[in-house]
């Protein structure tokens, strides 16, 4: 596609572009199995029914998977750099724990600690200092929506105690 | 000139100090909650009605006309500075408003977002005031099978958001579409692609969709490139204002902004995304530099913000004259009316001129006033983004999380958002473009719905779709939309010669 | 932003301050997102218990999802004993767990009272040739797929409706031709507009039009005559159709019978209140009060009904 692209000595198929034409065929089998399972047993006058529009996405991600694995063969995807796989790391076990801890700990405890490993993540100050800036921060969110908007977000030992 | 001394009258009543005080107040409020992610105005407004009724139904008006627009000038400014869409129809401004915030230009990208706003604001509010009730006419005349029609202009221009490749944007485009088909079909009441899971029967959220593949995904996808990625988030570079080009850049996409957002905004079933979309391609079409897009281009951030500040007045046409609510927003403004025990609709205009003009007047009130105070805030605004990286990062985090689970409070909804947010990472990682599924994610079901409705009120004639003008006039558009590029490339290159080689190639 | 918040904040502290203190503490499930009707009633109730002094501190916690199905589910799972929970919701419930497949059901909670309520209108445009519900019933009897009813989702009060009109004139409910809108304006828009034969639904949303001359109503679904509205029910049209769009309270399911008798003379009392009466006034809701058991029998006769005529428009198995 590009000259930069044309320069690169790279393995062919790309198997990570492969992959995601294997991805995308699985999705269209899912959709289309989905759709095949739909019963319509309301009656409608359109001749459009339920399951045609998901049997013509599934048809198009089918046809995007060949071109996708034709691409891979051909190696016209774009270069890519290698993932750092600490930092990524750090975000991504942040939003884990978070959703992981919520409902236990609570709205700003999980959120302060997501906080914390992200900015870790990001080459940020030690952890010690980070965790309780972030609950804070968190908890003053809290407190504003709470007493503020009336909205109830996820209560843990904190919250309990205003 | 009936309706401007009425308006002449209205803005006297809402100049009152008191009432000034009230507006004030409503715009601080609106934009404060408006920058969260995932609580649009429509929220907003549902949360901070009961503030409202202790005052009187004038004051209590004015104030929500100040939250409404208050909520789109915080959702846009999040939109440029974090990246986190604070709505739908904010989702186009942070395409191009990010871009430019990342290279410094966050003082322009939001001076334009604010300007932009407020002149479409002003036009739109105008046309309300004098042309509502020609405008409404046509509106109504609007069936299932011209929003049809409407729809597959939308999609024709989405290639403008695909990037680089069409393969890449089209497999985007497509897996938005099927995010689209989760949940209910409203037409048979089945579950689609739910497998089961409860959580997934009222299908996938678009604000989650856009704030986990934009925020969460750029976020993640930051990390994964951290030493490597020279971007060193510069909060100015130049100057802070509008430069002399920024302007001649920008007057004309917001007028055309305005064009299309105020009367797709003044129809039922129109809504505010889908003149945002149109117009971020058109600008794309007739801009001098469209290698600029996707890189922050202004025109990208001026057209559809003027587009979706027009369409929300667009979408007080229906509920002033006819008294009905075409958007979430409008159907809290109503609820609004309601608490006094008044009725918009076409009485309105006659049993309570003063009221109806005292809002059209407060709108052009909270309009200015937001202006006012936003323009000198931009310079704070944009000195957010040096905050040191690791403290950014991680609010944009924390800010993301918060307006999701402040909208729906469930471990289920804030997985769906980290989902979406490795969806988002691994598609930037392969160079595949965002916006496309968040593109499909709105219009599919509303493309799906409309044509499965006009088909079943025709008993399954597919004549219907093309029986009336409308439908017919806006297939024309499309297909010069579609052909137009082409001639033109072909008259282009027959007057430079035979020496230039063919364009698709490229 | 921050200054601009905690003024905000210390504008509505200073709004919500007026409650003043007593025994009970309560936690009002709306199982629907802000905004909307479930949670307008739950907080409406959370304002009266708190104005009216008959509880000390009242939260309203929204978990929206699946017609309530979601909100339900987490109520019956995780409050089960408690007498300090309620649940707010309505007769789309009933739909919604029928067509959803839901696995907990009303039958698991403890019923408290109905509150509010609502009839369904039928409208035709003024430009209509259909001057009443007989005209009407005679074009469905004629060919049930010309008309087209325009109304909210499928499975809903509105298309529930629809189906007893359908099976009351002796037409197949299944060829019922029922175009589902998603929002209540683009159905009315649709309505006023002329693109479908009729409109249905809850009679606030046609009001203003039918009084400024754009719709004509032709039918309530009430049991008798409501002042103010120029039509007639169902019933003395000869279809024997009675549908009411109520709203109301559950409780916890595994409550002593006096827990459960203190939690509705609660209610009975914020049914009575001054407050109570003046919201409904402001939001137009009819009260429709029914307490305790009586409303669990009335719910029990109902949901039967509602399955049998979701079966006879397809809807479910």
């Amino acid at each position: 596609m590009t000259s930069q692209d044309e320069g690169k000595s790279r393995a062919r198929p790309d198997k990570a572009v492969l992959v995601i034409a294997v991805v995308l065929v699985g999705i269209a089998a899912l959709v289309a199995w989905d759709a095949a399972h739909l019963s319509a047993r309301v009656s409608t006058y359109s001749r459009v029914g339920a399951a045609a529009f998901p049997y013509t996405v599934a048809g198009a991600l089918a046809i995007l998977s060949l071109v996708t694995a034709i691409a891979a063969f051909r190696g016209t995807f774009p270069e890519r750099a290698p993932l750092e796989i600490g930092p990524l790391g750090w975000v991504a076990g942040g939003l884990f724990l978070q959703i992981a801890i919520l409902p236990f700990v609570g709205f700003s405890i999980a959120t302060g600690l997501m906080f914390a490993l992200v900015a870790r993540g990001f080459g940020g100050k030690p952890l010690w200092a980070s965790i309780p800036a972030g609950i804070v921060l968190s908890f003053v969110l809290y407190v504003l929506f709470s007493k503020g908007l009336q909205l109830s977000l996820p209560q843990g030992p904190l919250e309990r105690l205003i | 000139m009936e309706s401007f001394d009425a308006l002449l009258s209205g803005i006297a009543l809402a100049t009152q100090p008191i009432n000034l005080l009230y507006a004030l107040i409503g715009v601080t409020l609106g934009t404060a909650v408006g920058v969260l992610p995932g609580i649009g105005p429509a929220l907003t407004v549902a949360l901070l009605l009961p503030v409202t009724f202790k005052l009187d139904p004038a004051g209590s008006l004015i104030m929500f006309a100040g939250i409404y627009y208050g909520g789109m000038y915080g959702g846009s400014t999040s939109s440029i500075l974090l990246n986190t869409p604070g709505e739908s129809a904010s989702m186009i401004t942070a395409l191009e408003g990010n871009k430019m915030a990342r290279a410094g230009r966050g003082g322009p990208a939001l001076a334009t977002a604010a300007i932009g706003s407020f002149v479409a604001g002003s036009i739109a509010t105008a046309l309300l005031a004098f042309v509502a009730p020609a405008i409404v006419e046509v509106a109504l005349s609007f069936g299932p099978a011209d929003y049809f029609a409407l729809m597959v202009l939308a999609f024709t221009t989405v290639s403008s958001a695909f990037g680089g490749s069409m393969l890449r944007g089209l497999t985007a485009l497509f897996i938005g579409l099927c995010l689209g088909l989760v949940g209910i079909d409203l037409q048979t009441g089945q579950a689609r692609l739910a497998y089961g899971v409860p959580d997934l029967l009222d299908g996938v959220e678009v604000t989650t969709a856009a704030v986990g593949m934009f925020a969460l995904g750029e976020t993640l996808f930051v990390a994964s490139q951290l030493s490597r990625s020279q971007e060193t988030i510069e909060a100015v570079r130049g100057s802070v204002w509008m430069t002399a080009k920024d302007w001649s850049r920008s007057w004309k996409p917001w007028l055309r902004g305005t064009a299309l957002g105020f009367p797709i905004g003044a129809l039922p079933a129109g809504g505010a995304e889908i003149p945002t979309f149109l117009s971020y391609s058109m600008e794309k079409q007739l801009s001098k530099h469209p290698e600029e897009f996707g890189h922050g281009a202004i025109e990208g951030v001026a057209g559809p913000e003027a587009a979706n500040n027009a369409s929300a007045a667009g979408t007080i046409v229906p509920l002033l004259t006819l008294g009905l609510p075409t958007t979430a927003t409008a159907a809290m403004m109503l609820a609004g009316f309601q608490q006094y025990g008044l009725n918009p609709g076409p009485l309105l205009f006659t049993t309570n001129p003063d009221l109806v003009w005292g809002l059209i007047a407060s709108l052009f009130v909270a309009n200015t006033m937001l202006l006012v105070l936003n323009l000198p805030l931009i310079g704070v605004w944009v000195r957010m983004l040096s905050i040191p990286r690791p403290w950014l990062y991680g609010g944009i985090l924390v800010f993301a999380t918060l307006g999701t689970l402040g909208a729906n409070p469930s471990q289920f909804e804030l997985s769906m958002l980290a989902g979406l947010g490795f969806l988002g990472f691994l598609m930037r990682y392969f160079d595949y473009p965002v916006a496309p599924v968040i593109i499909g994610l709105i219009l599919g079901p509303l493309a799906e719905q409309q044509l499965r409705r006009a088909l079943a009120i025709s008993q399954g004639d597919p004549a219907a779709l093309v029986e009336t003008g409308l439908s017919i006039g806006i297939y024309v558009i499309c297909a010069l939309v579609l052909l137009g590029p082409l001639a033109m490339r072909a008259l282009r290159r027959k007057k430079a010669g035979s020496d230039i080689r063919p364009a698709f190639e490229d | 932003m921050g200054v601009l918040t905690r003024f905000a904040t210390g504008f509505l502290v200073a709004a919500a301050m007026a409650a003043p203190a007593l025994a009970q503490e309560l936690t009002i499930i709306a199982p629907a997102g802000p905004g909307g009707g479930w949670d307008q009633t739950a907080r409406s109730l959370q304002t009266a218990l708190q104005t009216e002094g008959l509880a000390k501190n009242v939260q309203v916690v929204n978990v929206p999802g699946a017609g309530g199905t979601i909100g339900l589910a987490q109520f019956v799972s995780q409050h089960k004993g408690n007498p300090n929970t309620l649940i707010v919701g309505g007769y789309v419930m009933v739909g919604a767990i029928a067509t959803n497949a839901s696995p907990v059901t009303l039958d698991q909670v403890t019923p408290v009272a109905r509150l509010t309520g609502e009839y369904e209108a039928i409208v035709v445009p003024t430009s209509s040739p259909i001057k009443t519900i007989g005209d009407l019933v005679a074009q469905l009897k004629a060919d049930p797929g010309t008309v087209s009813w325009g109304g909210g989702s499928a499975g809903g009060t509105d298309h529930i409706t629809v189906g007893l009109i359908a099976k009351a004139a002796g037409v197949d409910p299944t060829k019922i031709n029922y175009i589902p809108f998603s929002g209540g304006g683009e159905a009315l828009a649709a309505i006023v507009g002329g693109k479908v034969t009729a409109g249905i639904s809850g009679w606030g949303e046609f009001e203003q039009q039918v009084k400024a001359g754009k719709l004509r109503v032709i039918a309530v679904s009430a049991p008798e005559r409501i002042a103010g509205i120029d039509a007639p029910t169902l019933k003395e049209s000869g279809l024997d159709v009675e549908v009411q769009n109520w709203r109301g309270v559950w409780a916890a399911p595994g409550l002593t019978d006096e827990q459960k008798a203190g939690l509705i003379a609660l209610v009975e009392k914020v049914n009575a209140s001054k407050s109570w009466t003046d919201t409904l006034a402001t939001k137009g809701w009819a009260n429709t009060f029914l307490a305790g058991d009586a409303f669990g029998t009335v719910l029990k006769d109902e949901i039967a009904k509602t399955n049998v005529v979701l079966k006879d428009i397809g809807l479910i198995k």
